[in-house]
């Protein structure tokens, strides 16, 4: 390993991956030489071989894997990534997962595959794609741009875009959409439509990301729903859940599979529960109601924080009546005040134990321990601090419900703004998103019943065949959403399948042909990506941008606890590879909306977006202010904040930037502002008019929900079981890195299926046997039905009206045969490229919420045979990953 | 020590790029050691084939008996130099690089190669695997080369080459970096 000399440089950034985004360390060197072992002769300061015998000290070993030659300045230049040993924040003492440890192999370098990249813009000729300029691209995509606006209006003109890949491109990519086209078609990379995450926890005006790290470090006991964070949120749990303040805590874990973190969980005293998919409402208010029975709900936090009534009803500022639940038209039914959501619960059937086990397929008695666990006051009456932690499990099961009765769990239990005792998601993606604005949602043709509009769901617009251009950024479009065969049909049919093809790189006939497409019916797609993804950029798209990722610009972003950072920097992006934000300019200019985007730099459009992003929880606009008065770049300040960065909201105290540890906590009560950051309640109270929290209902037999539910449960009759899916921790996303990177390769990324063993053995199936997953039903709602009476969006009346199609799906995947899963359910790894396990999803979304129920596929296990893989001995092991 | 290329087994398309780097890094180190293509891994266009690893010679050190080994108990060593320790094991079932005439008699390192946490008391015999770390909690499969079962570290766990001369089992050479050395050659 080429160490770093003397004179090496050091630059900061954070993980490209997941949430919790550790800070790391860039050593950059020309090559042609290099430091020495000894201390004195390397950048890092320390004597080779390292001896490390004191866990506590920060050991900065440089692995193969953290190495590469890029091109720096037009010169190969050596470069190292290792997370930040002397982090002061995210992951101590160099913590790091298998994904960020290996970021220096996810840079450009001719000689491995990440030769792949997209280098130049394409046009698709004759079926090939073929360089053309970034001139020549930008003209043909503004040409049908303005056709499509003048003859078919701003709804057929689509984008599809990341959420989370940088301040700097989100903004400019939503100032793009929502304001300067300003279309209503647009969603986020997992969403069919632009429209809330966890919406239950912003209904009880919960913030997804209030919590900080300190806070799932420092509880008592953790409930995590619908997630292992060992997997996917992997220092925070390796460095926060597993030491902390409290490295005693108690973990309970809600998952039908038994990954590593659910297993040292168990080993400390914890509780594991398998649930059966889609039934954690029945839990949340099963959990609810042993609390209620034995009086150990937190009285006080409740008496102080729960909204009453007439609270309840104070509305968002636009009237009384006007909360987000009955903006949702659930029309009363949900909503709650301390005794009413106590008469619900105990009042329920389904609540009571017995009844709860059945459904959700636990053991009573463990819903019992949990219960205890979270609530049960000590002998001394003091209580146990309780945190709760949801993921995609949770809400990509029943997004609203799930979220809702969560919620109100956690607000009886006293969490949800103090030290220890807090209600958040634990993150997918970082946060990248500031939204540039923009009021175009009110053009949705979507519609729930009662007035309210709905945001649009793409998706189904673009199945309808209303869409006549779509720019996709940097998003699996059809492997990642629910239901993805028939999506990947109709993207298909409107490009390639469109007698009107390129066959001339001359502009006229390559304006004519686009503009024959659109106007019989077709769709022009642009897709903007680093590599050719499968299938939009490889088979369908007829012009590719080349983006510039991290590590070849500087961008800047947030973590799951709200840290804002910038990510540096340090080599030469690939051939005319340019960030997405440059992108959307010079088409904007093309467009002649030139005036609004004349940005130079990367910090240009940080400094731009900080207005956007003042009174949000994302607020920077203080050290924006604050870069101004000192007469440097926004992007140059946050930099000299290194990998600890600050946390925002940031305000200004004392002359001083400050961060934001934990919203809705009322030590937040700073009093006068001195910068020009908005004070939000939320800051000190709960995100709702009155700044106390809603307790909302959610009941299980609401139509919404139990028609869906039980027309998607598996057949037994079929020998179907429930086929979820999730990630596994060698893969992140796509793996669009993973496949490239020469380490994670060699292990063999592959598609892989949990399996029970007694769900493989009447098939047949061992581990590393090649699986066939089918459902020959899965539902896809068509057309736009817009609900009038208050049942028209439930699953029955969508199908009565001939809004539901029945289509067929299958994916291949490696079985993994365990324990670990429970039985009657398969997990499946998520958005794997060439085996959507989303395929066997139904694209039926949550009417409430427009988001799909991404975690309930269903589907018969096939076995075709032995992988080459299953008894080889270097590539792809077969073991148990929970062995503890 | 001799630089030499080695494949175990079935052939690869094209020379995958992490063998390219690998022996880009050895070389601007002035390393004596090789390159070891493990296996191959068709069907992912563009990605790497296989696991590989570095391959560091040393002297021949006898580090035990095939006779006395007995199957579920793990016996450590130090190699190549005192204070690297080593778990000897006979798994009970062929493994990469196993010798005996099971081939299932391995040897490998016992720092993690995620952060150096201590794996010599973490053999888990009834799976072949060591770990979890009681650091993080990862898991090297010892069936297949150390590769990593779950977890953080970004090498799977250097295996110690071993040669059986009539009973004596010896250890003649490292595959993969050994947490905390820049390289395996240099003490």
């Amino acid at each position: 390993m080429p160490l770093p000399p003397g004179d090496a440089e050091m630059l900061t950034t954070a993980c490209d991956y997941c949430a919790v985004a550790c800070g790391y360390r860039v050593y950059r060197w020309p090559v042609g030489r290099q430091g020495g072992p000894r201390a004195a002769e390397n950048a890092l300061g320390l004597d080779f071989p390292l001896r490390n015998d004191d866990p506590a000290r920060p050991m900065p070993w440089v692995s193969p894997a953290q190495h590469n030659v890029v091109t720096y300045r037009g010169r190969a230049h050596h470069v190292i990534v290792i997370a930040d040993w002397e982090a002061r924040a995210v992951n101590l003492r160099g913590n790091h997962s298998m994904r960020g440890g290996t970021l220096a192999q996810k840079c450009y370098n001719p000689q491995t595959a990440t030769r792949e990249r997209l280098t130049q813009p394409m046009i698709r000729v004759n079926g090939k794609l073929t360089p053309v300029s970034w001139d020549l691209a930008l003209d043909a995509m503004a040409h049908i741009s303005k056709h499509v606006l003048a003859e078919h209006g701003e709804h057929a003109w689509a984008v599809k875009a990341y959420s989370y890949q940088y301040f700097e491109n989100t903004y400019a990519i939503t100032k793009l959409a929502l304001t300067g086209i300003g279309t209503p078609a647009f969603a986020p990379h997992d969403k069919c439509a632009n429209t809330n995450d966890a919406t239950g926890l912003d209904d009880a005006g919960i913030d997804s990301f209030s919590a900080s790290f300190e806070d799932w470090g420092a509880c008592d006991v953790l409930l995590m729903s619908g997630v292992d964070p060992f997997v996917t949120k992997t220092t925070l749990f390796t460095g926060w859940i597993m030491r902390g303040a409290n490295p005693h805590k108690k973990l309970i874990f809600v998952t039908p599979h038994k990954t590593m973190g659910v297993a040292w969980g168990l080993k400390q005293g914890g509780l594991w529960l398998p649930i059966v998919p889609g039934t954690d409402t029945i839990l949340h208010n099963a959990l609810a109601r042993i609390i209620i029975e034995n009086g150990w709900q937190d009285q006080e936090f409740i008496d102080r924080w729960i909204a009453s009534t007439w609270e309840v009803d104070s509305g968002y500022g636009r009237g009384t009546r006007n909360t987000g639940w009955q903006w949702r038209t659930t029309w009363g039914a949900w909503q709650s005040d301390w005794p009413d959501y106590r008469k619900f619960i105990l009042a329920q059937d389904e609540h009571k134990l017995e009844n709860a086990a059945r459904i959700t397929g636990l053991r009573a008695e463990d819903i019992y321990r949990c219960a205890e666990l979270i609530a049960r006051p000590r002998s001394d009456g003091s209580r146990p601090k309780s945190s709760f932690m949801l993921e995609k499990g949770n809400y990509w099961s029943n997004n609203y419900m799930n979220s809702a009765s969560f919620a109100a769990l956690g607000l009886i239990c006293g969490a949800g703004n103090r030290p220890g005792r807090v209600i958040s998601r634990g993150g997918g993606h970082q946060r990248g998103m500031v939204n540039a604005g923009g009021a175009s949602g009110w053009l949705s043709p979507e519609k729930y019943p009662g007035r309210r509009k709905k945001a649009l769901n793409l998706d189904r617009w673009l199945m309808d065949g209303k869409l006549r251009f779509a720019w996709v950024f940097g998003t699996t479009w059809v492997s990642a959403m629910a239901g993805s065969a028939a999506l990947r049909g109709a993207i298909e049919r409107l490009t390639r399948e469109n007698p009107h093809q390129i066959t001339s790189l001359d502009r006229g006939a390559l304006f004519e042909t686009l503009s024959q497409r659109v106007d019989s019916g077709g769709m022009v797609l642009v897709d903007s990506d680093i590599y050719p993804v499968e299938p939009l950029g490889t088979q369908f798209a007829d012009i590719l941008l080349p983006a510039a990722t991290w590590g070849e610009e500087d961008f800047s972003r947030c973590n799951s606890e709200r840290r804002l950072r910038l990510y540096s920097k340090f080599y030469d992006a690939p051939g005319e590879a340019k960030p997405d934000w440059w992108a959307v300019q010079a088409f904007a200019r093309k467009m002649g909306y030139g005036a609004h985007y004349g940005w130079k730099t990367g910090s240009d459009v940080f400094e731009e977006a900080a207005r956007f992003s003042r009174g949000t929880v994302l607020d920077y606009a203080g050290l924006v202010a604050e870069a101004k008065k000192r007469g440097v770049p926004g992007h140059e300040l946050l930099r000299s904040l290194g990998t600890t960065g600050i946390q925002t909201p940031i305000r200004v105290s004392d002359g001083q930037l400050a961060g934001t540890k934990r919203l809705h906590d009322p030590e937040n009560q700073w009093g006068p502002t001195e910068s020009t950051d908005l004070r939000r309640p939320f800051l000190y109270a709960f995100n709702t008019h009155s700044g106390k929290a809603l307790l909302l209902k959610s009941p299980w037999r609401f139509p919404g929900w139990i028609e869906f539910y039980q027309a998607i449960r598996p057949r037994p009759e079929k020998g179907e079981i429930w086929v979820t899916n999730g990630r596994v921790d060698e893969t992140w996303q796509s793996g669009f890195d993973d496949c490239r990177k020469p380490f994670t390769a060699g292990r063999g990324p592959h598609p892989l299926i949990f399996v029970n063993p007694a769900d493989a053995a009447p098939q047949g199936i061992e581990s590393g046997d090649r699986v066939l997953v089918r459902n020959d039903a899965v539902y896809v709602q068509t057309g736009m039905p817009q609900g009038v009476l208050e049942t028209d969006l439930g699953f029955d009346s969508l199908l009565r009206n001939g809004h539901i199609r029945v289509t067929q799906a299958e994916f291949e995947a490696i079985a993994i045969v365990t324990a670990d899963i429970r039985e009657g359910v398969a997990k499946a790894n998520f958005n794997f490229p060439g085996a959507a396990a989303n395929s066997v999803v139904h694209a039926v979304p949550d009417p409430l919420t427009n988001n799909y129920r991404y975690k309930l596929g269903r589907g018969v296990l096939i076995r075709l045979g032995e992988s080459p893989h299953k008894r080889s001995f270097s590539v792809l092991t077969l073991k148990p990953r929970a062995v503890i | 020590m001799k630089h030499e290329r080695m494949r175990q087994a079935a052939d690869t398309e094209r020379e995958p790029a992490a063998c390219m780097s690998r022996r880009e890094f050895l070389l601007t180190g002035g390393l004596a050691a090789s390159i070891v293509a493990l296996g191959a891994l068709p069907g992912l266009a563009g990605a790497a084939t296989g696991l590989y690893a570095l391959r560091a010679e040393y002297p021949r050190l006898r580090v035990g008996s095939i006779s006395t080994l007995k199957e579920g108990i793990a016996h450590t060593f130090d190699y190549p130099y005192p204070g690297v320790t080593n778990i000897l094991a006979k798994l009970g079932t062929p493994a990469g690089g196993g010798i005996g005439t099971g081939n299932d008699i391995v040897a490998f390192n016992t720092l993690c190669t995620h952060l150096g946490g201590d794996l010599s008391k973490a053999y888990k015999p009834e799976h072949q695997l060591l770990g979890p770390c009681p650091r993080h909690l990862t898991t090297f499969d010892l069936t297949r080369h150390g590769m990593v079962v779950t977890g953080h570290a970004t090498e799977s766990l250097p295996q110690i080459v071993l040669e059986a001369g009539g009973d004596d089992i010896y250890a003649v050479g490292v595959m993969g970096l050994i947490y905390g050395f820049a390289g395996n050659l240099q003490g």
